[in-house]
């Protein structure tokens, strides 16, 4: 595989909310629902990205309901993608900007070209697009922004879509008490799995902001392609108090529905495991769209998380190296 | 003036990349067409061309690849055939409306069912109301020059618009041919580099493509619109340059072929076209005052350069190379415009049409002569008895 050698950005860890950027690269100008995830999602990925980014927009909420004619937030270069080919139209400008490095037309930085997907345009009809991406080895950090359903067009099931919830294709019904009965893909997995020119992948949520913004910047940081998958908790698609939006994502780390952890070169490092998990029910209770389940699917939901979280590896709290082999 | 050399169509298309300096390449194998990335694959391995090849994952991403690009200020390429072409439909709108003039280039093949290697136009015709400029070349040479005609003219400020540069399957693309390439110092005069406007920048930011209210769309319409009546002017300049620089002879718009004094005429486009010749000799031989119209743009379609080259000519029988399955009139594309192109005429000539070439067919001198003698009894009858008639059936 060709190695990446055109200059790039290098940014720095933020080590405390003090050090985080001042300047805004996502203002004012959109027009999202009150208490919306992935709008404080995208304003912490362009502030810790900065301003020599460019943005590629697939269609999806990020879209629909930022980007207006004349008005659009992005203090940087952004473009729309559809929701089908973000990943391919990330790798066409990033070979546009390394033949304009070539040939002196740009003098540099290379760009932070950074992909903000939702979860349909990320693990569903964005998948061959993002997929291929990732295994030509272009330099293009692809962001999944996920809400759990395809929320601009009403709420509509995806593939991230958690087992049970209520969306208006998959409304629980007498035949079909719990509304969806299939369980989500695995995002970051489908990503590490099948992808040897990827050597960073993250969980992170909106709950977590310096932790987000790091493993941006991170991300950003590497010579080739990289893949963030963030909860981003939405009120309208969830049902659930606007005012609950972080609140609601730092509950789906203390239950095990979402795991936070970074994958570097094939090691994996977790973070914020609690040191005893809650009931999946303490997270479902405040959100509409699982109101409808009756006990035994909770149970099942439950059933589902206990064997997700075996997955999960306690971080040692000391590590004693031994002497020399460091 | 360098020596000509035998070339197959898709060796000329990517020699007149190649020539035009492309900068961004996707490519998705699909036959015919892929003899030209093959092509290109080899001048980027050996350093020949300075270029990005990205090995797209599919026509789609063939598409978004080169949109991509060309929105960072890249002179991009690409191309297709058959139902890769249809296979990319979604992006066709947003790139003629984000103003984006990369290439594609065609070598066009029978849409499925079943599967079928041959050439017939209705690939790419699917895609002539999305905002492209459409045209088709009738041999290797030709395609050449549209490679770089089509470039200058959608790369022109006046213009903005991506370029689909056509030629027939097999007949073109794979049949060697005399090839004049041109010298660097005349590509060089021809073609400036390509200047995008408003790319993206990290030193001036600008959003492309954001969402916009419904009483915004129709004004953005018009101005494509717009564009597109600006378009033969530029087309008319470019031709112009290009044959005096390059020492070649089109007609902008439309090959007239011994048409001066025809009663009766073919109206084509493609590789047939070339049959089409031969066959109007042997017809003038015979005392049959035939003529041939070769089209040269699909879009923008030459309304009036139309009316004035075929006005007075009493029959015209359109050759059909793509298919309109219940379309007004029964067959394939090329009739409704040419027929609108005529209305208003004082006195129109009859216009039947004639399906041919269909899945990669020859047409052969004999179907030429069988479609003259339909043409002569309408002169004779004064009118037409079908609206269509499919050839060899």
């Amino acid at each position: 595989m060709q190695a990446f050698d055109y200059k790039y950005q290098q940014l720095e860890p933020v080590k405390s909310f003090k050090r985080v950027p001042g300047p805004e690269m996502y203002v004012p100008g959109h027009r999202t629902c009150a208490g919306c995830g992935p709008a404080l999602n995208y304003r912490l990925v362009a502030k810790a990205a900065g301003k020599d980014t460019i943005f590629i927009g697939p269609t999806g909420c990020m879209y629909v309901a930022n980007a207006s004619y004349l008005c659009t937030p992005y203090a940087v270069s952004w473009i729309h993608a559809q929701i089908t080919n973000g990943g391919a139209v990330a790798s066409g400008i990033e070979a546009a900007f390394k033949i304009a490095m070539r040939k002196g037309r740009h003098a540099g930085p290379f760009p932070n070209i950074i992909v903000m997907a939702g979860d349909g345009g990320t693990v569903d009809i964005g998948l061959q697009a993002m997929s291929a991406m990732m295994y030509r080895n272009h330099k293009v950090l692809f962001i999944c922004y996920d809400n759990e359903s395809y929320a601009n067009t009403g709420v509509q099931t995806s593939p991230m879509t958690p087992y049970g919830a209520a969306t208006t294709f998959t409304p629980p019904g007498k035949e079909i008490p719990e509304g969806k009965t299939l369980f989500p893909k695995n995002a970051p997995q489908l990503v590490i799995g099948g992808h040897p020119a990827v050597k960073y992948v993250a969980t992170t949520t909106i709950a977590h902001p310096l932790d987000l913004m790091n493993k941006v910047r991170k991300a950003l940081s590497q010579p080739g392609p990289t893949f963030l998958h963030m909860l981003c908790p939405c009120p309208k698609g969830w049902l659930f108090d606007e005012k609950m939006t972080r609140e609601m994502a730092r509950l789906a780390v203390e239950t095990g529905m979402w795991s936070m952890y970074e994958w570097e070169n094939g090691t994996y490092k977790y973070t914020n495991v609690p040191k005893k998990y809650k009931p999946v029910g303490e997270y479902m209770k405040h959100q509409g769209r699982f109101a409808h389940l009756k006990p035994e699917h909770i149970a099942k939901m439950q059933a589902f998380v206990d064997e997700k979280i075996k997955q999960v590896q306690r971080p040692i709290p000391v590590a004693a190296a031994v002497p020399g082999k460091q | 003036m360098a020596k000509a050399k035998m070339l197959t169509g898709c060796r000329a298309a990517a020699e007149g990349a190649k020539a035009a300096e492309v900068e961004v390449i996707c490519s998705y194998p699909i036959r015919p067409y892929t003899a030209i990335m093959m092509e290109l694959a080899k001048m980027v391995a050996n350093g020949e061309l300075n270029a990005e090849f990205v090995h797209g994952e599919g026509e789609h991403a063939q598409l978004s690849v080169v949109l991509g690009a060309c929105a960072a200020g890249a002179r991009a390429y690409t191309g297709s055939s058959g139902v890769g072409v249809t296979y990319a439909m979604e992006l066709y709108s947003p790139m003629a409306g984000g103003r984006y003039p990369v290439q594609m280039t065609i070598a066009d093949r029978t849409l499925d069912p079943p599967g079928d290697f041959g050439s017939e136009h209705t690939d790419a015709m699917c895609t002539r109301d999305n905002g492209w400029l459409l045209g088709w070349a009738c041999s290797p040479q030709e395609v050449y020059d549209n490679t770089l005609i089509a470039y200058r003219v959608g790369e022109d400020h006046r213009v903005m618009l991506p370029q689909m540069v056509c030629q027939d399957g097999y007949f073109i693309s794979h049949i060697p041919d005399k090839v004049t390439l041109g010298e660097m110092s005349q590509v060089k005069e021809f073609l400036p580099p390509y200047r995008p406007i408003g790319p993206l920048s990290l030193t001036h930011p600008v959003s492309h493509g954001p969402q916009i209210r419904p009483d915004q769309g129709a004004p953005m319409d018009a101005m494509r619109a717009q564009t597109f009546l600006a378009v033969p002017k530029v087309i008319e300049e470019a031709t112009a340059d290009f044959n005096r620089i390059f020492g070649r002879n089109y007609d902008p718009f439309v090959e007239q072929y011994k048409l001066a004094d025809a009663e009766i005429a073919f109206f084509i486009m493609g590789a047939h076209s070339n049959t089409c010749r031969t066959a109007v000799d042997r017809l003038r031989k015979q005392g049959v005052k035939a003529g041939m119209a070769r089209l040269r743009w699909v879009r923008p379609w030459p309304t009036h350069q139309l009316a004035t080259a075929l006005g007075h000519v009493k029959a015209i029988g359109v050759v059909e190379t793509s298919t309109s399955y219940g379309g007004a009139m029964r067959g394939g594309n090329l009739i409704h415009e040419l027929r609108a192109s005529l209305y208003d005429l004082d006195e129109r000539p009859l216009v039947t049409s004639f399906m041919g070439g269909l899945g990669g067919e020859t047409i052969w001198p004999a179907d030429f002569d069988n479609m003259a003698k339909v043409l002569t009894q309408a002169v004779k009858e004064k009118k037409v008895r079908n609206y269509v008639q499919w050839l060899g059936m």
